[in-house]
């Protein structure tokens, strides 16, 4: 079936008064980059955030904060978010040819000096940023947010000691 | 079945299944309050308190989703012998891991209200488990203990 229509292609080409070039002069539905889905959206994102929590956790640990007697506590919740980056990034499939959502994967700026409140800070901010995210995000992917969520929440208290 | 009524009805399920972790941690940790003291009974009496509370709400939540809160049991089996202070904070970590994985259950509902009901709970009691056990865990609720 197929031999036969390309047999009878320049026939057809002949009868609808237009040259084989023509045929692939106009828009290729088929060239266009696959579109990203939410949830590979919202999974790049967190990932990204994983990333820059690491750079500050290993900018903490090889920095002034190593002798604050907090290095083990600070080698532990970096082992922490390097399992989450891990997790994280063995959910995420991108589609062959499609272009990452979050082309910021560039370092960013670590500031020359954390400090524990520094850290708290984003330990925070990650945790709220996650309950955000899990809400529009399917259920399997909501939980493992709502998990690390959980997680970086009692960060924020481990950084303070237990008192 | 209605997609609705589907919706509704796992959202009772997880709600009830947390209203079972929360009574079972009821129980645990008044056997795990007995072989505590000082403050760190004091903080045990308030994670009872907490847990007390949160056992309300999610009964009111469930009858509001047109459920039946279960009843609780007047005896759990827990994990281990309890003989002291230090088998009561593992035991306290044990019944917050629970609770932990049953609000994990909510948060795979398809309503967003409950999904962020269920994180928070899950951050309350990932904390507590942190504090009895002394440690932070990667992904609470999800992976068992390490």
């Amino acid at each position: 079936m197929l031999a036969a229509s390309a047999a009878a292609l320049p026939a057809l080409l002949a009868t609808a008064s237009c040259r084989s070039s023509d045929v692939f002069a106009g828009p290729d539905p088929l060239a266009g980059r696959p579109s990203l889905s939410h949830d590979v959206i919202m999974l790049e994102a967190v990932i990204a955030a994983e990333q820059a929590m690491i750079r500050l956790y290993r900018a903490a640990v090889d920095g002034s904060l190593q002798a604050t007697g907090q290095a083990g506590t600070l080698t532990d919740l970096l082992a922490q978010h390097r399992q989450h980056l891990a997790r994280l990034q063995a959910r995420l499939v991108l589609p062959a040819g499609s272009v990452s959502a979050s082309p910021s994967a560039s370092p960013g700026a670590v500031p020359a000096r954390v400090t524990m409140a520094r850290l708290r800070a984003a330990e925070h901010a990650s945790a709220t940023g996650l309950l955000t995210r899990l809400v529009t995000v399917e259920p399997s992917l909501a939980q493992l947010f709502a998990s690390i969520a959980a997680s970086d929440a009692t960060h924020v208290v481990a950084l303070g000691g237990w008192g | 079945m209605a997609v609705g009524s589907v919706t509704a009805v796992q959202a009772v399920q997880a709600l009830q299944a947390a209203l079972v972790a929360e009574d079972a941690a009821i129980f645990g940790y008044g056997v795990a309050g007995a072989h505590l003291a000082g403050s760190r009974k004091s903080a045990a009496e308030q994670d009872l308190t907490g847990h007390n509370e949160a056992r309300d709400t999610l009964t009111e939540m469930i009858t509001a989703h047109g459920g039946s809160p279960a009843a609780g049991q007047a005896l759990y089996q827990l994990p281990f012998e309890v003989h002291g202070a230090a088998s009561a904070a593992k035991l306290a970590a044990y019944l917050e891991d629970g609770v932990t994985r049953a609000y994990l259950g909510i948060v795979a509902v398809s309503d967003q209200r409950l999904r962020t009901f269920g994180a928070l709970a899950m951050q309350s009691s990932a904390g507590r488990a942190a504090f009895w056990r002394g440690t932070t865990q990667a992904f609470p609720g999800l992976d068992a203990p390490t």
